[in-house]
């Protein structure tokens, strides 16, 4: 505002002055103001008012850092959109909410939606949050972009047919991913085991794991199946229970802080020199699973965004550095669901725009999601016709050859969801039963 | 199926450890001022958490990374000394209503929880691989971390100074005569207000103790404190309200079944539990090793 003042100042002395004045500004001024004010102005239809993006991350528990992590690429998004102008030339503003239990988020969602009135809602990762957040989505009529949230069967049920909600990839993708990884590297295993948390996302990648692996080496079996509840930090009984089933390969879905806990605990034990691992989520806490327990040769997803990937895009290295720069940390995939979402959020506005001559409503910007596809994080990434995203998944064999002191991946396994989820209108245990 | 077993028994003992630790800091805050302290769980967690800390900066100033129990048990300990301040706050609900004095204490609890949040954050907070430092032991089969049997050693060295303090000591009969009967204690010439906070302060550092013991085998999480009360709740219900021996087989018990539990029949971990706790309130209300109610 006071750049407005500044111009007014200009144009009551000369209109030359004002030509030097905006040009002193547009160098002087910076990021935010007057180029972006004159910008606004010059599209017919945008408004100049800040266009407000809700984020729905979890702020606390075992999640914990998984929601920063989504934050925090949500956050970057936003200062190199702002940066470069905004989209349409709104500056974007984040209001950024907590998920928490499912009936609490879906409180804030409301709010967000009917008190704050938000254009678009980027958030969500819990599987029972996913669950109750879609049917609001789509009574309250407000796009939502969820950035996990979301696995095959609830799903079906509850959201057959979005037209508001964008669904994240199936979540079974990385159990598929991992038996996939499983027949490669280890076709000799004859006994499993699981150790997935006791709720939807465990008991599903624990089933698709089991069914898929089933296509390669029908037969395995599985010796022992555990199921603590998320957040739970002693796992000193089920490490009993699984050395005394000796399996070939334990397979775990653990995605948050309940990785890192159960690695030291099965370090202190040795429990990986007698059996081989599969970490189907582990990569969502990557840099927190030190090499001094977590041993060489264990299968570990990341998910759709791997930090240290050889083929990491400009884009990739610069907000692994300024990551790194800001937080002491290396990114998680997190970063790039939300990352995601956001800008497929901004290239559908602007498509868009191009068809309405003004700023879109939210029916409109939720038609030409569908089927939009943007350079992300982590490379290419798209929403299916059906609203749900198709990205890249990064799996491969740990390793502790690299200069930090947590594992990373080597070889790197590159999946495309087109291999790894189900295609449009087709049921899970179907299709992996018409695998060739 | 040997070597099972003693991992089994290995894995509840070390679990029974520290809800031992929480347990008989329960007790003895019932025993002598009759309140049922939900806030243990509080405590336990602030343990954790201040362990974390007083450990990273232990490292930080370059100290001797095998000392680092050194720290833990300092934090540990020094963090009895919000029991008086606690305790003063309790003196609003001692005569009062039980149902009143639970949710009292649980309102600390939940105030507690975001005083930690406010202070640490919300991410879960760890020791990092310090657990593995003192290495492991293997004989018969079973492999066992070091730093476990240091646990486990510690609660049963603690309950022995406890037994020992309760039986020998002047303090300890005190404790005993205050417990048995307040108003010939204090006609006795007993100074109750002195005893309140003193056994109020041991008990906050008995859980303060258990939380800093065991973090460096998990890491801090912020439903900590609220998980371990359910737990709590089950060991003084099966020992025996105001009950050190109860706190002690109590313990055992919920330890070691929970271990074998999810050795045998994983889903029903919590459900045995509450089933046993079901069974001793029915049988034997007063349970193992308390007073019947006259």
């Amino acid at each position: 505002m006071g750049d407005d003042e500044k111009g007014k100042q200009a144009m009551q002395t000369t209109r030359r002055d004002l030509l030097k004045g905006v040009g002193a500004m547009a160098v002087g001024g910076g990021l935010l103001g007057m180029p972006a004010v004159l910008r606004a102005q010059a599209r017919t239809g945008v408004p100049a008012a800040p266009v407000k993006i809700g984020i729905l991350a979890i702020q606390s528990g075992v999640g914990a850092p998984v929601g920063a992590a989504g934050l925090r690429g949500a956050e970057w998004w936003t200062a190199r959109v702002n940066a470069a102008g905004g989209i349409l030339g709104r500056q974007v503003e984040l209001v950024v909410e907590e998920e928490s239990s499912p009936k609490e988020t879906v409180e804030r969602f409301r709010k967000l939606a009917l008190q704050t009135k938000v254009e678009v809602i980027s958030g969500g990762i819990s599987t029972a949050v996913g669950l109750a957040l879609g049917p609001v989505a789509e009574e309250l009529a407000m796009l939502w972009l969820s950035w996990d949230a979301t696995t095959q069967k609830g799903v079906e049920e509850t959201m057959p047919t979005p037209q508001w909600s964008f669904r994240s990839v199936d979540n079974e993708a990385e159990a598929i991913g991992g038996a996939i990884l499983t027949a490669k590297h280890f076709p000799e295993m004859k006994t499993i085991a699981g150790l997935n948390n006791d709720y939807s996302y465990g008991r599903d990648c624990w089933d698709a794991f089991q069914a898929a692996l089933k296509h390669f080496l029908p037969d395995v079996k599985p010796v022992l199946d555990l199921w603590p509840k998320l957040g739970v930090t002693d796992f000193t009984a089920h490490i009993a229970a699984i050395q005394q089933a000796k399996p070939d390969l334990l397979m775990t879905s653990f995605w948050s802080a309940d990785t890192t806990i159960f690695l030291k605990q099965a370090a202190a034990v040795g429990l990986f020199n007698t059996m081989k691992g599969c970490f189907t989520t582990g990569g969502g806490v990557h840099d927190s699973l030190k090499k001094s327990f977590t041993p060489e040769g264990l299968i570990l997803g990341y998910n759709s965004m791997y930090f240290h990937d050889a083929q990491a895009s400009p884009l990739l290295k610069a907000f692994v550095r300024d990551y790194r720069a800001k937080y002491n940390e290396y990114p998680p995939y997190e970063c790039d669901h939300a990352y995601f979402t956001l800008e497929a959020y901004k290239a559908a506005v602007e498509k868009a725009y191009q068809a309405a001559n003004e700023w879109p409503t939210q029916a409109q910007v939720a038609k030409a999601l569908e089927g939009m596809e943007v350079e992300s994080l982590s490379g290419t990434r798209s929403y299916r016709e059906d609203h749900i995203m198709m990205c890249n998944f990064f799996q491969g064999i740990t390793t502790h050859k690299n200069d930090f002191d947590f594992v990373t991946i080597d070889p790197v396994e590159v999946l495309p969801t087109t291999r790894i989820t189900k295609p449009p209108g087709s049921k899970l245990y179907d299709w992996i039963r018409s695998w060739t | 199926m040997l070597t099972h077993a003693i991992n089994i028994l290995l894995s509840g003992i070390f679990h029974a450890a520290i809800l031992f630790l929480v347990a008989a800091g329960l007790q003895l805050v019932f025993g002598v001022q009759r309140i049922f302290n939900l806030a243990c769980g509080s405590f336990y967690a602030l343990g954790a958490y201040t362990g974390v800390s007083a450990v990273n900066a232990f490292i930080r100033l370059g100290l001797p990374h095998e000392l680092f129990l050194l720290a833990l048990i300092g934090a540990g300990v020094c963090l009895a000394l919000i029991g008086p301040l606690i305790e003063w706050l309790l003196r609003f609900v001692y005569e009062r209503d039980e149902a009143l004095q639970l949710l009292f204490t649980f309102a600390l609890v939940l105030m507690f929880e975001d005083i930690i949040r406010l202070i640490w954050g919300p991410s879960p907070l760890s020791t990092g691989s310090l657990y593995l430092i003192y290495g492991q032991v293997t004989a018969l089969g079973v492999t066992v971390p070091v730093y476990n049997l240091i646990v486990i050693a510690a609660g049963l060295v603690i309950a022995l100074l406890m037994g020992a303090m309760l039986a020998r000591t002047r303090f300890g009969r005190i404790i005993r005569a205050t417990a048995e009967n307040r108003e010939m204690s204090a006609a006795m010439g007993v100074n109750l207000r002195a005893v309140y906070v003193k056994v109020f302060t041991l008990g906050t550092m008995l859980g303060t103790l258990g939380g800093a013991l065991v973090i460096p085998a998990t890491a801090t999480m912020s439903e900590m404190g609220i998980e371990l009360i359910v737990e709590a709740f089950a060991v003084v219900v099966i020992g025996g309200l105001g009950s050190m021996r109860g706190a002690l087989v109590g313990a055992l018990v919920v330890g070691i079944l929970r271990a074998v539990a999810i050795s045998t029949y994983p889903e029903l971990e919590m459900v045995l539990m509450y089933l046993i706790v079901i069974g001793v309130l029915v049988l034997r209300p007063q349970g193992l090793f308390g007073e019947p109610a006259v």
